[in-house]
């Protein structure tokens, strides 16, 4: 999970993302940018979401804690 | 399940698509969304032009000018089929079949069998395996697998998850018996608890078409549709396609004792751009075996993007060389399915625009 940040921030097209921040405050939030999480940590984690699980996690910190859980 | 299938062999695709183009460029301002959201949207799904029909255009309409353009070209002799096997979700009408109404107006001889399938995405590998099992009789010795949707028509204007991928076509495909001693490998899979993700809720028997039916609702992406509409859970279905279609391949492709490597070209079905670099990717398949271009030139037109895949990438090259191909489909159903064939020395393989 060392690179989570540093992908969450280019995903979100942000020079950095703090755990903190609620995922919808950002202006590249999308179903678009949903999507594109989706497909990136079935291929980096192996882990599937579904859309609604990412919209419901609601900040970085709680999308971490999802991610984790399904490890 | 998996099939098996000895003797068969495609002699000839045809692919029949609207003249009629849209640029999603031209139907931004319909979504609401912004440009630059939109923008981003194109690139990385690969959106810019799709065909599709005029209001009253019907898949019976394309298939007929597509035979009448292979009898006229003498590429077909109408006596020849013995069987249609039409693939389609977009019926003209739910009763009688589709497959009849094209036996009728082509005026083809009464001795035949005529099938309606109904299936979208999956359907082209369901419909060849079909052609396959009717081959096995002893008086059927030429089938025209016909697939493709219209689907355009079900799809809201203000919907900006489905509208840009879907495009309109048909295909032609004749399958007939093979003497040389070849094995087709096939699979078909479902999962029916996932008839949700893509469905039009309305307009069947369960729920008929009413005035309340028609009624727009804005969803909670800023999507508008009626359930008259299609809808479409993108997320669930792109899940489905990575979990499930990768190791349906490997198991394919172990039945028949063979590497990726061996394999000319994987056409699969092409819903958007996206998705099949994802799966190129997690299958470990150079993008250049997965052709990934269709819904940027036509639109996603269900069980026709693999012909159509195969027409327009592949085309000429049918009909002098031959390809060891990997087909697949997947989508609404759910369904999945696949088959592992050698494909060439045809003698047609092309692309012609329907004029309507």
């Amino acid at each position: 999970m060392e690179d989570f940040i540093p992908s969450i921030s280019e995903l979100l097209e942000e020079e950095t993302v703090e755990l903190t921040d609620a995922l919808d405050s950002f202006e590249a939030w999308d179903s678009l940018t949903v999507l594109s999480m989706i497909a990136f940590f079935d291929s980096e984690y192996n882990v599937q979401l579904s859309a609604e699980e990412i919209d419901d996690s609601e900040t970085i910190q709680g999308l971490k804690n999802l991610v984790e859980s399904k490890m | 399940m998996n099939l098996k299938f000895k003797n068969k062999k495609i002699t000839g695709i045809l692919s029949v698509i609207p003249e009629n183009e849209i640029k999603f460029d031209d139907e931004m301002e319909n979504y609401a969304f912004s440009k630059s959201q939109s923008m981003k949207l194109k690139l990385i799904m690969g959106y810019n032009k799709r065909r599709v029909v005029k209001e009253g255009t019907t898949v019976s309409d394309m298939c007929v000018h597509g035979l009448q353009h292979l009898f006229d070209t003498n590429k077909l002799d109408k006596n020849d089929i013995d069987a249609i096997v039409l693939v389609s979700q977009s019926p003209d009408y739910f009763i009688p079949s589709t497959s009849h109404v094209i036996q009728g107006k082509l005026g083809l001889k009464t001795d035949m069998v005529c099938l309606d399938i109904s299936q979208a995405c999956s359907g082209y590998s369901i419909g060849l395996t079909q052609a396959f099992m009717l081959l096995d009789q002893e008086e059927i010795n030429k089938v025209v697998v016909l697939a493709g949707d219209t689907y355009s028509q079900k799809v809201s204007i203000q919907d900006r998850g489905s509208r840009p991928i879907t495009g309109d076509a048909v295909s032609i495909t004749i399958v007939e018996k093979s003497l040389t001693d070849n094995i087709i490998y096939g699979a078909i899979n479902t999962d029916g608890s996932g008839a949700e993700a893509l469905i039009i809720p309305a307009g069947g028997f369960r729920t008929p078409s009413s005035p309340e039916t028609s009624e727009m609702v804005q969803d909670s992406k800023g999507n508008t549709r009626s359930l008259d509409h299609l809808v479409m859970k993108g997320d669930d279905v792109f899940n489905f396609v990575q979990r499930e279609v990768p190791p349906m391949i490997d198991k394919l492709l172990d039945r028949a004792n063979i590497s990726k490597d061996d394999v000319d070209y994987f056409m699969f079905h092409q819903p958007n751009k996206f998705m099949l670099k994802k799966l190129a990717d997690k299958m470990g398949v150079s993008y250049d075996k997965m052709p990934n271009n269709i819904v940027e030139n036509f639109g996603n037109s269900n069980s026709a993007t693999i012909p159509v895949n195969i027409c327009f990438n592949l085309g000429e090259k049918l009909l002098e060389n031959t390809y060891f191909l990997c087909l697949a489909g997947f989508g609404a159903g759910l369904s999945w399915s696949s088959v592992l064939i050698e494909v060439g020395n045809l003698d047609f393989c092309e692309i012609i625009n329907y004029n309507n």
